[in-house]
């Protein structure tokens, strides 16, 4: 009987202290579904074409960004009423995606899209165009909750980040030593996949993350501290690296050293080189980073400009594209530096 | 054999007229670029390079240079803002902190550049590789919030004129009286001409160089603090690439980098150059990747107009 | 007895002394080599040195040819923007195919010497200083590079050619460090023995001395300017055998990190010192000191300061070995 209690007991704690901690972990999940999900009155903003749509990019200098640009300028040939598509870049500045943003303003656009270098250092300027009946939507990274940002239409770093950690960990049989390969240091990437991983090892006891490192989305960066920790670390069982320009510098090391067999690589995204890698080895597969997040993003600026209530964040899902499947989407007469999108083959960049 | 204009755009004035001209430009062909909002706009943005760039121009009159300002001035944004939380009370402390904090690593340059005597670019620029330690130590994404003065300080007016150009203004002048009227600024322009000579007319050139490393660490606290305010947070990397922006800003303007010479309103002109060229590229919707290029020609020529004459024979 | 004995003693320290200042910064990779080996026995295993020297190899080859620049008081801070030029057009012109190499290659080095022609050039017939017009150069080879790629690394590399550069010899020398060693080599013993580069030395340490004396200064000054682009250009063609191109920046910021390795290797901004066995040896050290903190296992941050006190003590080591001679 004692025994019983104790069991049924504990039992009872344990399930409640493990529902405590997901409601905890889920909490400011829950919160941002929720601003999410609520609609945004646009009235404000109903006007007649014609249109001068505003990019104020916060980079250009990566294939996804070109490529979603590229989505961008597509969805505008869709539209008779958009007359032009001015594209800023503030090169990774925010200063200068300030000041990019208040030349967009002078010059009279009538919607602003936007990727930050970071998201509260552009709030002030955002906040500008909104005064200025301008709507501003944040396209890409992540959701932004700010009354100066009009509606997110967002891929979800966190979730993504979740996703990647799950298969890697399920591939890995749930337990062994990793090491995580991120992007640049302090950017929102960076931040949510590790926040996102941190968390379900919450829920792998067994597996152990030796290091956490910045690749800064460099090839050649990624390979050489692979080379530096497969020099540290006797036993290295799997990589986290959600980003698969990463991905392949950190698999090359690998390769080289000899231990590409003891190691599992996690999903990467739908870029083309770690795509022709993940169809000749056979493993890892994608999570998508879809870059058609520049078409939903200027799809839902049209609707805020014809007065239509949205939703204030807008994701666009990542998927999840097994080893096999992934290797269809490769595209082996493309470069590495190019990604998997339904782009019509007129509008891929020349 | 030169037309009376290529001499006058080479000579001393030569970034003063390419500002005019560059100004007259832009008033002629695009039209959203004259708007009282335009050139506040242009005022605000260029303000905090401008004021990084004086201070640069002081330590390469000493013949000296300081590539760890652009992290500098990184730090100062992110412990500011954390230190301010949005808190109005808080105002003196951050700029106490700002001016401290720019000021301390600037001695700290000095003396490690007097205690090592290696190269002053070698030095400041393990420096900068430190500093950018520390501002990852201390944080890895954006933190804290700024007050509403410095908001204010970064974006508002006073009747009509950003406050922001009163600030550079002010730092202009109390470096100029700084370089032109006091004991100090002679000493600074002695050193950066020779200082072997300095040190042979009685100049303690050990403690001019540590006043102008302290000089510019001052001014990357103040240009922090308006980057601070114009970011309204403190964003890490904030900082990545002030320097060159400051040094290739203080070239134009006609300052050596040899030392010894320089001039104070050629750095803020070229400043305004870059800044002006900038919105006009952006007014004028040209390509991203075009801009890159054609602001790298403007560089490039406006070094070739604005050389100097002769060298001065040692 | 023992007089003589102290003498000879003392004898054989000045000699150390003297031997140790005039290669001092070899005395600091051996130092730190030696501290290295000591912290993780990785240092040790002849697999990964080669893969150091390997690493080492684009930011090395540019940095051989900006020792050159600066040896005549010049400087070359154009070299990042070449190598991610370079990179990025060699790349397209492969396409994928083998036949394409020849002519790749043949163009590649041929936009870099051209590049460093043109900074040459401006630099010889003009007063300006190097560093301000090749940073301006930098900037205008960076905005060229995103005109003609749009933004993306969109070359196709050819099949077979970075399996060559990494191939390992033996096992353990891949082609490409190999490569490396041979250059620097080749680089040293012209450095010794041709008359251009007395003339380098001659110019750097008293440019009005030099062209009152009839030397050809002008068209030296374009020549090593040249040369300069070249192995950058060749750095480029490293980088991409080394790691494969995935961004038109691949060698954004690498001009800092061959300008540390000069002047840490005791080639001065004034000119007329210095040597490429310095910078090389300088490039080994940096690289070194990276890899050390990230082997030992010290967080991103910490690996900052750390890199920059190295950069800071591993200088005034430097100097300091310099005074005792």
């Amino acid at each position: 009987m004692r025994k019983l209690i104790t069991f049924v007991g504990s039992t009872l704690v344990a399930i409640g202290l493990l529902s405590g901690m997901t409601v905890a972990a889920d909490d400011a999940r829950v919160m941002q579904e929720k601003q999410a999900a609520e609609m945004v009155d646009t009235t404000a903003y109903k006007k007649d074409g014609p249109y001068k749509i505003g990019v104020a990019a916060g980079y250009m200098g990566n294939s996804w960004v070109v490529f979603t640009l590229q989505h961008i300028r597509y969805e505008a040939s869709l539209h008779d009423e958009i007359t032009e598509v001015l594209v800023t870049d503030a090169a990774f500045n925010p200063t200068k995606q300030v000041a990019d943003i208040e030349d967009l303003i002078s010059k009279g656009v009538d919607l602003i899209l936007y990727w930050p270098v970071d998201d509260k250092a552009i709030e002030g300027a955002l906040q500008k165009a909104k005064e200025k009946g301008i709507p501003t939507i944040n396209t890409g990274g992540g959701f932004v909750d700010s009354p100066s940002v009009t509606a997110s239409v967002f891929i979800d770093q966190w979730n993504l980040g979740e996703m990647v950690a799950r298969r890697l960990f399920q591939d890995m049989g749930g337990k062994g030593k990793i090491f995580a390969m991120l992007p640049i240091a302090g950017t929102t990437a960076a931040v949510d996949q590790l926040a996102a991983l941190k968390e379900v090892m919450k829920e792998y006891p067994d597996i152990e993350l030796l290091t956490a490192e910045y690749g800064d989305w460099n090839r050649a960066k990624a390979k050489q501290i692979t080379e530096n920790l497969l020099q540290k670390y006797p036993e290295i069982d799997g990589v986290f690296s959600p980003a698969g320009q990463m991905s392949i510098g950190v698999a090359e090391a690998f390769d080289e050293a000899g231990r590409l067999g003891e190691v599992v690589m996690s999903p990467g995204d739908e870029y083309n080189g770690w795509l022709k890698w993940v169809r000749a080895n056979n493993q890892g597969g994608a999570v998508t980073f879809p870059t058609r997040v520049g078409q939903e993003s200027l799809r839902l600026g049209m609707r805020i400009l014809r007065g239509e209530s949205v939703r204030k964040g807008m994701k666009v899902p990542s998927e999840y594209i097994s080893p096999g499947a992934a290797g269809v989407y490769a595209e082996m007469d493309r470069p590495d530096d190019w990604w998997a999108s339904e782009l019509p083959e007129e509008w891929k960049p020349q | 054999m030169r037309s009376p204009f290529t001499s006058l755009l080479s000579s001393k004035y030569g970034i003063i007229v390419l500002l005019g001209l560059t100004v007259l430009f832009a008033f002629i062909f695009v039209p959203e670029f004259g708007t009282v909002n335009n050139l506040t706009n242009i005022a605000i943005q260029s303000a905090p390079l401008a004021i990084l760039a004086i201070g640069q121009t002081v330590v390469i009159i000493a013949g000296l240079i300081d590539l760890s300002v652009g992290m500098l001035l990184g730090l100062i944004v992110v412990i500011i803002a954390d230190l301010m939380q949005g808190e109005s009370s808080m105002t003196v402390v951050a700029i106490l902190a700002a001016l401290g904090l720019g000021g301390g690593v600037g001695m700290i340059n000095g003396l490690l550049n007097n205690l090592l005597r290696i190269h002053p670019l070698i030095l400041t620029f393990g420096m900068l590789s430190i500093l950018q330690g520390l501002i990852f130590v201390y944080t890895d994404r954006s933190v804290g919030q700024v007050s509403s003065e410095f908001s204010w300080m970064a974006n508002g007016t006073v009747i009509g004129v950003p406050f922001a150009i009163i600030l550079l203004m002010f730092v202009a002048l109390l470096t100029s009286f700084l370089l032109y009227k006091t004991r100090l600024g002679a000493h600074i322009f002695a050193v950066g001409g020779g200082e072997e000579q300095a040190r042979r007319a009685g100049i303690m050139t050990g403690r001019v160089k540590i006043w102008a490393f302290i000089i510019s660490g001052v001014s990357a606290g103040v240009a922090g603090m308006l980057v601070a305010g114009r970011l309204g947070t403190g964003y890490p990397n904030a900082g990545v690439g002030y320097e060159l922006d400051a040094i290739v800003a203080v070239v134009l303007g006609g300052t050596s980098l040899a030392g010894g010479r320089g001039s104070i309103l050629g750095t803020i002109a070229a400043v305004f150059v870059l800044g002006v060229a900038s919105n006009i590229l952006n007014l004028m919707e040209i390509s991203s990747f075009v801009q890159i290029f054609v602001k790298g020609l403007i560089v490039v020529i406006a070094i070739l107009l604005n050389q100097p004459k002769r060298i001065i024979a040692s | 007895m023992s007089d003589r004995m102290g003498a000879e003693i003392d004898g054989v320290q000045t000699k150390i002394w003297r031997w140790a200042s005039s290669n001092a910064i070899w005395v600091v990779l051996a130092l730190l080599f030696a501290i290295a080996a000591l912290l993780s026995d990785a240092f040790l295993r002849p697999v990964y040195i080669f893969n150091v020297v390997r690493q080492a190899a684009p930011v090395g080859i540019a940095a051989i040819g900006v020792t050159l620049v600066m040896i005549l008081g010049g400087v070359d801070l154009s070299v990042g923007a070449v190598i991610s030029l370079t990179a990025v057009l060699t790349a397209v012109l492969m396409d994928g195919q083998v036949a394409n190499i020849p002519l790749a290659v043949t163009v590649a080095l041929a936009a870099g010497a051209c590049i460093g022609g043109i900074n040459g050039t401006l630099i010889a017939y003009n007063r300006i200083s190097p560093f301000i017009l090749t940073l301006g150069m930098a900037v205008v080879v960076t905005g060229m590079t995103q005109i003609y790629s749009g933004g993306t690394a969109r070359g196709i590399v050819s099949p077979g050619f970075r399996e060559f550069f990494n191939y390992r010899i033996g096992g353990i020398v891949p082609v490409l460090a190999l490569t490396f060693l041979g250059l620097a080599l080749l680089g040293v013993r012209l450095q010794q023995t041709t008359k251009f580069c007395r003339n380098l030395y001659l110019i750097g340490s008293n440019p009005q001395a030099a062209e009152l004396s009839g030397l050809p200064v002008k068209r030296i000054t374009i020549f090593a300017y040249a040369l300069s682009g070249l192995m950058g250009a060749m750095a480029g063609i490293a980088l991409l055998a080394r790691s494969g191109v995935s961004s038109t920046f691949a060698g954004r910021g690498l001009e800092f990190d061959v300008l540390a390795a000069v002047i840490l290797g005791g080639t001065t901004f004034q000119g007329g010192r210095g040597g490429i066995g310095g910078t090389i040896a300088a490039v080994f050290v940096l690289l070194i000191a990276f890899n050390l903190v990230n082997i030992v296992g010290l967080d991103y941050n910490a690996q900052l300061i750390v890199k920059g006190a190295i950069i800071i003590i591993a200088s005034s080591a430097y100097i300091y070995f310099k005074k005792v001679r």
